[in-house]
Formats: C-alpha cells, sequence, structure tokens
C-alpha cells in the first residue's frame, strides 16, 4: 500500500516538540498559508475537501463553521475536544503527545477561519502528561511568535488555553464540555440553541475534535483536491488514524485511508493474535454497535459502517477473538455507560442501568427467557430519546449483542451459565 | 402571530411559545415532569417528545418553540404513545411504590400520568430497585423532608433555589442512576420560599413538614382565598377537611404572589387553632361573662351607643378585617357621628414574594390596612388614632370603645394595653378570637375567620382583590358583615338584610377609588386601584 502517513508523520521525531524542530519538519507552512488567504476562501477549502468531524459524529466540518451566526456583537471561541474518553480510543493522545505542535497550528487555522481569537484545548483529566507537553509546546510557541497578539507576524491575535477536564466521559459530549468548560456540572444542553449559536460563555463556538483541526494544516497547505484523492468516496475523504486493540498481534494506532477494509487492517496489525479466529470486532469505539465476524471485509468509513448497522465513531478498533465471551464484554460496557450517564434524561439515566442489570444477570447465568426481548424493548425507548447521544451510545454495544450475537445469549439463558471459563485480565473484576 | 396545528387543531400564538403552552390553548394537554412556566427549560425528563412533521426525531414540546407559520404536532402518535408508555416504565423501575403511605398520594404526577399514559404492568424485577439507603426522611431544612426513593431527578427544585427564592440550597449530586439531589454540609434549604419546593416536587420525594401525614388529599376540601400573613395578599387555596385548615396552597396569580407563596404565610392559620375561639355572645355582668342572644347582644350594644350621655364613642379597626367591614364600621361611627376612627397593624418584618415583574414586598404583619383604612378608617377631624388608644389614655374618655377584631396584633393580647382599653365606660369586641381583650370586654361578639368569611383585601400595591368563604363559621359566629350590617340596620333601616354583593355596590358607590367595580364582575387578578388613601365616609 502506498500510503504516506500525514498526520502521524512527524510521530518518531522528537524535535517536532519544540516550534524550531516543528518547523524544520515543514510545519506551519499551513499556517503562514492560510493568514494570507481570506478566511472565506480557507472556510471554503476545508468545506471543498469533505473533511469530517473525527470525533465520532462525523458532521462535515466546514459546514458546522458556517453555523456561526454572522454579525453578532459577542467573541467567537474554538473549543479543541481533547477528552478523548470514548472506551479503546487513543488517537488523539498521540497526536497531542508526540506532535503538539500540529495541533497548534490547526487550531490558529481554524480560529483565523472563524474569527476566533481564544481557543480553548478541553482536554482530558487522565492525560496528564499529554497536558504537559501541550503546555510547553504551547508556551514555546508563545515565545517563538506563533501565539500572541501577532501569531506569525500577521496581527492576528490568538490565544491558547489548555483546561483541564475531571474524569467524566460525558464532558466529551460537546455541551457537556462546555458545561464543565464553564465550572458547572457537566450534563450536556438541550439543543437548539446549538453552540455555534450559544457556546461557550453564551458566545458562539465552534467545537471541533482534536484528530480534525489537526488534518486543517494539511488541507490548507496542500489543497481539498489533494485531501479528496485519500479515501472512499465524496463523503469520506482523508486520511484517518485507526487506534486499534484487543486480540491482535500489533496493537496501536494506524494512519490510513479512510474506507480500509477491516480485514486489511487487522493483517496491518500481524493478524489475530497466536493466529486464533475472530469471533467479532468493534469498529468505531465503546458505543459503536458490535459486528461479527462474518462482517470482516466492511469498509471502517462513515457511510459504509452505518449501513452495516455500526458506526466509525472515533474509529476504535476493538477485536475480540473466539476466546471472548461477547456477553460479558457487552455487560461491561453496559457497567461503564450506566456509570458515566450524567443522570438528567429519564431513558438513559434508568435505562442504562437497567441494561446493566439484565446483561449483567444474563452473562452470570441467571438470566430469563424473556431478557433478550426485554433488551430490545428495552433499548428501543434508550433510542433517539434523550438530549445527548450517550443513551444511544449505550444501546449500540446493548442491542447489537442481541442482535447480531443472539446464540451466545440464547446459550447463557438456556445453560444458565458463561460458556467461555472466567479469566481475569488487567483491571477486571470491577 | 405564527399558527401551529396541534393534533389537528390550529392556533395563533406569539413567536417562542413552546408547544407545551401551545397545547394548553388548544386544550391539548402535553404530559411533562421537569417543566414549569417559570423555570428554566431543561428537557430533561422526556416526558413531552412529540412528534414534530419533518423531524427525524421526537422534539421536546417543552424546549420546541413555534418560531414560524405552519408546524405540524401530533401528541396522539402512536411513537408519541409508545414513547410515554417507555419513559413511565423507567421512571417506575426504581419507584418504591409506597403509594399508601405516600402524603403526595392523590395529587402525584406519577400516578397520574401512570393512569393516563402508563402500562398496568412492569417488567422489572422488584428484587433490584435501586435505593438511596438511609436517604428516606432527610430533612432538607426545617420545611421539608426528602424521600430520595421517589425523586424522579427533574430538577424543578433545584432550578427553583437557583433561579427563583436565589438560594441555591438544593443541587445535584453523583451521576446517572445514582443522581440525587440534597443541600451542600451546614447550608440547609432554609429560605423563606422553601416550601414552594413541595409545590413544584412532581412527586412524593419533598413534602413538608407542616402537612406531611396531616390528611390524605383526597379528603380535603379546596377553596380560593387570600393569605392573611401580611400586605402582599398572596392567592391561596384554603384546603381543609370539614372546617378545619390543613394547608395554604399557593393559587397562580401573575400580578402579585405568581406561582408562589412564603413559609410564613403558610403557617398563618395555625392562629385560629392557637387562640381559643369566642363561638357565643357574652356579656360581662357583675364580673361574670354570660352567654346571650344574638339578638340582646346587638341590642345591648345600640343601646350603649344611643343611650350614651357623655364622652366619645371609639372605633378601632384592624388590618384583618376585609374591606366591607372596614367599610360598615366606618358607617357605624358616621351614624353615632364619631370622628374616632382608627386601625391598629403590627408592623412585621419584610416578606418578598417573586413575580415576574420583579416582586412583591409586604411589611404590615396583617392583609388589609389599606382596604380598611380606604373605607373610611382613618381618624376625622379631632379624632383619636390608634396610638391614643393604646398607647395613651384616649380610652379613658371614651363612653363606649369598640374593638374588631379581637385578635388585631400582638397589643390584644399585651395586659397593659388592655387595661388601658378597658378604661373605657363600655368595651364592645367583635372578633373569632376569645383573646385575652375579648375576655375583658363588656359585650363580645363572635365573628366568623377570614376562612369562613366572603370580602375584598387590598395589599401592598393598592391591588383589591376578592375571597370566597371556604366553610362556614362555627357556632354562633358570624361574619363581621353580618353582624356590624344589623347593627347599622338598627340605626338606619337601609342596611336591612343586605348580603355581600349589595354592601359591595353601596361601598363602590361610596369610595371614589372603587368607582366602577361591582362584586361579581371584579377580575380574578384583582383590581389595581387609582388611590388607596383614606377619606371619612
Amino acid at each position: 500500500m502506498a500510503f504516506e502517513p500525514v498526520l502521524t508523520r512527524n510521530i518518531g521525531n522528537p524535535a517536532v516538540l519544540t516550534v524550531d524542530g516543528y518547523r524544520k519538519a515543514g510545519g506551519y507552512q499551513g499556517l503562514a498559508k492560510a493568514l494570507k488567504m481570506q478566511p472565506d476562501e480557507v472556510v471554503e477549502e476545508v468545506k471543498k475537501s469533505g473533511l469530517r468531524g473525527r470525533g465520532g459524529a462525523g458532521f462535515p466540518c466546514g459546514l458546522k463553521w458556517t453555523f456561526l451566526p454572522k454579525g453578532l456583537d459577542k467573541p467567537r471561541y474554538l473549543v479543541c475536544n481533547a477528552d478523548e474518553s470514548e472506551p479503546g480510543t487513543f488517537k488523539d493522545r498521540l497526536l497531542m503527545e508526540r506532535d503538539p505542535h500540529q495541533l497548534i497550528e490547526g487550531c490558529a487555522i481554524c480560529c483565523w477561519a472563524v474569527g476566533a481569537h481564544t481557543c480553548y484545548i478541553y482536554i482530558r483529566g487522565e492525560y496528564v502528561e499529554p497536558a504537559a507537553i501541550l503546555e510547553r509546546a504551547i508556551r514555546d510557541a508563545y515565545e517563538s511568535g506563533v501565539l500572541g497578539d501577532s501569531v506569525l507576524g500577521s496581527g492576528f491575535k490568538l490565544d491558547i488555553v489548555v483546561h483541564r477536564g475531571a474524569g467524566a466521559y460525558i464532558c466529551g459530549e460537546e455541551t457537556g464540555l462546555l458545561e464543565s468548560l464553564e465550572g458547572k456540572r457537566g450534563q450536556p444542553r438541550s439543543k437548539p440553541p446549538f453552540p455555534a449559536v450559544v457556546g461557550a460563555f453564551g458566545c458562539p463556538t465552534v467545537i471541533n475534535n482534536v484528530e480534525t483541526l489537526c488534518n486543517l494544516p494539511h488541507i490548507v497547505e496542500r489543497g481539498a483536491d489533494w485531501f479528496k484523492s485519500i479515501g472512499t468516496d465524496e463523503r469520506n475523504t482523508g486520511p484517518k488514524l485507526y487506534a486499534v486493540s484487543g486480540h491482535v498481534e500489533r496493537p496501536g494506532t494506524y494512519e490510513l485511508p479512510i474506507g480500509i477494509k477491516f480485514q486489511e487492517l487487522l493483517d496491518l496489525c500481524g493478524g489475530m493474535y497466536q493466529g486464533r479466529q475472530l469471533k467479532a470486532f468493534v469498529p468505531g469505539g465503546a458505543s459503536a454497535p458490535m459486528l461479527a465476524a462474518k462482517m470482516r471485509d466492511v469498509k471502517l468509513d462513515f457511510d459504509t459502517l452505518a449501513k452495516s448497522g455500526s458506526m466509525l465513531g472515533s474509529a476504535a478498533v476493538i477485536v475480540m477473538d473466539e476466546t471472548t465471551c461477547v456477553v460479558r464484554a457487552a455487560a461491561r460496557l453496559a457497567k461503564f455507560f450506566a456509570h458515566e450517564s450524567c443522570g438528567q434524561c429519564t431513558p438513559c439515566r434508568e435505562g442504562t442501568h437497567w441494561a446493566e442489570l439484565v446483561l449483567g444477570r444474563i452473562e452470570r447465568g441467571e438470566g430469563r427467557e424473556s431478557d433478550a426481548e426485554l433488551m430490545l424493548r428495552m433499548t428501543k425507548n434508550m433510542s433517539g430519546t434523550t438530549i445527548c447521544a450517550l443513551s444511544d451510545a449505550a444501546v449500540g454495544p446493548a442491542r447489537s449483542v442481541i442482535v447480531n450475537f443472539r446464540e451466545d445469549v440464547d446459550q447463557h439463558i438456556r445453560e444458565r451459565r458463561c460458556p467461555v471459563p472466567p479469566r481475569r485480565f488487567f483491571g477486571e473484576g470491577n | 402571530m405564527p399558527t401551529v396545528t396541534i393534533d389537528g387543531r390550529t392556533v395563533d400564538v406569539p413567536a417562542g411559545t413552546n408547544l407545551i403552552e401551545a397545547g394548553l390553548k388548544v386544550g391539548v394537554q402535553i404530559p411533562h415532569y421537569c417543566y414549569h412556566p417559570r423555570l428554566s427549560v431543561v428537557g430533561q425528563c422526556r416526558m413531552c417528545l412529540v412528534k414534530v412533521e419533518g423531524m427525524p426525531k421526537l422534539q421536546a414540546a417543552c424546549a420546541t418553540q413555534v418560531m414560524k407559520d405552519g408546524m405540524v404536532v401530533s401528541v396522539d402518535h402512536p411513537e408519541v404513545k409508545a414513547l410515554q408508555e417507555g419513559v413511565m416504565e423507567f421512571l417506575l423501575i426504581n419507584h418504591p411504590l409506597d403509594c399508601p403511605i405516600c402524603d403526595q398520594a392523590g395529587e402525584c404526577g406519577l400516578q397520574d400520568y401512570s393512569f393516563k399514559h402508563g402500562q398496568s404492568f412492569s417488567r422489572f424485577d422488584y428484587e433490584d430497585k435501586r435505593t438511596y439507603p438511609e436517604k428516606e426522611r432527610i430533612p432538607l431544612g426545617p420545611t421539608v423532608l426528602l424521600n430520595m426513593n421517589r425523586c424522579i431527578q427533574c430538577s424543578r427544585c433545584v432550578r427553583f433555589t437557583h433561579e427563583i427564592s436565589k438560594t441555591s440550597e438544593i443541587s445535584f449530586f453523583e451521576r446517572g442512576a445514582h443522581l440525587e439531589i440534597g443541600t451542600f454540609p451546614g447550608k440547609p434549604l432554609d429560605n423563606e420560599l422553601s416550601t414552594c419546593v413541595v409545590d413544584i416536587c412532581p412527586v412524593g420525594a419533598l413534602t413538608s413538614t407542616q402537612f406531611r401525614f396531616a390528611e390524605r388529599v383526597w379528603y380535603l376540601d379546596k377553596k380560593p382565598s387570600l393569605c392573611t400573613g401580611c400586605d402582599v395578599g398572596c392567592n391561596i387555596t384554603i384546603e381543609h377537611r370539614r372546617g378545619a385548615i390543613r394547608r395554604y396552597k399557593p393559587r397562580l396569580n401573575e400580578a402579585v404572589n405568581d406561582f408562589w407563596m412564603c413559609d410564613h404565610g403558610r403557617t398563618t392559620f395555625a392562629r385560629y387553632a392557637a387562640v381559643p375561639r369566642l363561638a357565643a355572645p357574652r356579656l360581662l355582668r357583675g364580673g361574670e361573662l354570660q352567654g346571650v342572644t344574638w339578638k340582646d347582644a346587638l341590642d345591648a350594644v345600640v343601646h350603649k351607643l344611643k343611650g350614651r350621655s357623655e364622652g366619645a364613642v371609639a372605633f378601632l379597626g384592624s388590618g384583618f378585617l376585609t374591606t366591607e367591614e372596614g367599610f360598615l364600621l366606618a358607617q357605624l361611627a358616621a351614624a353615632v357621628g364619631s370622628p374616632h376612627r382608627a386601625v391598629s397593624v403590627d408592623g412585621g418584618p419584610a416578606r418578598t414574594i417573586p413575580n415576574r415583574q420583579g416582586g412583591i414586598t409586604g411589611r404590615d404583619a396583617a392583609p388589609n390596612r389599606r382596604g380598611v383604612e380606604l373605607a373610611g378608617m382613618v381618624p376625622g377631624e379631632g379624632g383619636f388614632d390608634a396610638d391614643a388608644l393604646l398607647l395613651g389614655d384616649a380610652a379613658s374618655r371614651c363612653a363606649v370603645l369598640f374593638v374588631a377584631d379581637s385578635d388585631f396584633g400582638a397589643a390584644a393580647h399585651d395586659p397593659k394595653v388592655i387595661a388601658r382599653l378597658r378604661q373605657a365606660r363600655v368595651l364592645v369586641v367583635m372578633g373569632w378570637a376569645d383573646s385575652p381583650l375579648a375576655q375583658a370586654a363588656d359585650i363580645a361578639l363572635p365573628a366568623a375567620t377570614h376562612a369562613e368569611s366572603e370580602g375584598c383585601f387590598v395589599n401592598v400595591d393598592g391591588r383589591l382583590q376578592r375571597f370566597e368563604r371556604a366553610f362556614p363559621a362555627i357556632g354562633e359566629a358570624r361574619p363581621g358583615l353580618e353582624v356590624l350590617r344589623d347593627l347599622l340596620a338598627r340605626f338606619d333601616p337601609h342596611w336591612q338584610g343586605l348580603g355581600p354583593e349589595e354592601i359591595f355596590a353601596r361601598m363602590a358607590a361610596a369610595l371614589p377609588a372603587l368607582k366602577g367595580l361591582a362584586w361579581r364582575s371584579l377580575p380574578a387578578e384583582g383590581v389595581k386601584l387609582a388611590t388607596t388613601g383614606g377619606s371619612p365616609p
């Protein structure tokens, strides 16, 4: 495969942690070019590139920027969502740890394009080291004239502030993040109004994921047409980071053109761990419905996966082999979502808790005949009925284990036991 | 104004109206828990989801505003019905279902909506219920108890303390299924409006320490009335069982108390039980109290009023009289040619009730000083004022001193003041309370409480508001209006047998401030009077 890494091209070069080193590696060219363009031209270029949000929802990035109201006498903000807390996802961490200036450059381009002079990077609380690295890089950028009163001498004023979260999954939801950023309880807001109109501190706000922003320098520097040449089709363009974990020989973050087939990705990872058989895989982080092994030829892009009953999400690929109890996996995820639900919406507060109980008892061999149907009915009431998408996220694994692995579920109920012997992994037992 | 069609019924609404309010305009009730017209919209109970044409997902009616013409909404859509059943099921799975011992039973949002929108069965297992151990009766403050097991996390109480009382005592703690409300250590729910959180709590999570277990709500009779705690004039509902008042609840009046009332006001009916009741007319003869008939009592009063040879006749009114009673008292003074008309009202702490105009503050400890003064109970030329009677020696110069009512303030219980008033040769006291003052009276006339009367109060803003009788007076007590009317009729037969409506009409004809008002057509929110200054009759 003749794919030259884009986002990860500087990974392995520790020199890029400084402004000078990053410049030597070709950095800040995109920002310099952007500053010579009109902001509208930058927005146009990004729209043309077809870049879709890499945080999970896959919303077209340039289009999102155009939702900012014009002629409003209020400051605009960019918030970089670095609260990477979707289980299985570790791509943004890599970008921030190993190439922080790429993110700073992306933030600066976005701010220039949308007319924001302040950017908040909301980073998850557990990312202590990435936060420190970012802070150092930002300080360096201020001292080198990349940030501050005149970005690269253009007269454009820009401040970037790193804000550390306190460890709640829900603060990765963009309005939950804003509440947390404002110092309140991290509870998603009812929309509309959308953040583009009423965002951080009541002002118009663009919220983009780390990886999304990291794409911007390259789009500006090399053009939308180059970006569009990578990927599956017009709607799924550009390079994508896949964070692979689970039963593969070489887990890790892989940068590939968006839309690579799961099997190809698996091969790049050295195949299944110890040559075992594939049982199931999650293509897009914990909230993506689990797919069965027969789906191994699916293309890992936004639209194909949506059509296949799952989603690309954060592109965290979790691979499970034949020794895995998928019911236990689903039960464990249900526990996660029940733990992380903020509790404000009834279907999510009560539903995630109920799903945890029912999947737990099925897994323990205490399930009832009616439990599979109960899960289907219950998860239906949880889908699309809440303020944010956490409820839908919880439905992903819970429903898919019933739909795609019905035989496993029935076996648990029929035999009144889990057919897979219990194993203790690091961190299990909770 | 944009139009919206809800379940086939089209209505014009101001732009920005949410679908719950728009629904009410066409008679479609959209079920909801967290929405309250005076609190910020959070859309979190998810009970009000409706189908909006053109939207892929169900929309929260509380958070969806009608902005432009042609929105089409279905509430009776099968998807909506299924959603409502689902939400009800979710709400009930962890609910203790302890209705038989729950104070909210009978006025509970969960009961009502279960009946209307729920299912008749549960798929949840009893033994798995989430509970909040040790949190079944947590005092949030002096007036409110929390049973966390019953809470449906609608956040109305949280928003009330943040947005209306602005005291922020209640907050959310924890999250997910363990989300709970509570107060911060050392910061109890203790503000003047705290019991309002019990009113707005849709379930039995928050109960009032005052009302708890006092009565099953379905045994309560409810009558609209006014609070007598101060001169704000909060609109209330008197809830009683056979004349025993169990609680006051605020009643919506946007111009006055909106949806709210203060904790003090809710306790004011306690005085009707705290002071013994004067139940029959009574004369003091030779140091002994003797029961007499109404006719004898009234004749005795008139005899004293007409038969005096020297000395003044003074009338001391109170802020607890209705405006009509004040008017009749002033007319009685006029009939005997007395300029000695005064009103005594205790001052109280300032009490502020928030409303959308910014709030209204009362400072009197009685509801109607302005109305009684307006009706003519102000000293005429050379007349005694309240201080002269209560603090000075004016009473000693009185042939007859007529005090209404017997519990006009703290002074009615003060032996020194009573001794001073007692210096009048004849002391007539009318009122519901058998106060020390009533016991010292030569003639005591039992009157109805305000709950047993009807009439009007004029509040601190000069707003005239009418209230109804909640239940009949006990014993031989009669509404003050009838007593004063019968006394007046003995001077002028034109007053014979007049009812409240006719007396109001005479009052409206006599007082410029009430010009053009009629008893029957007084608007529900009251009438703001142009002037509230009192003038002699």
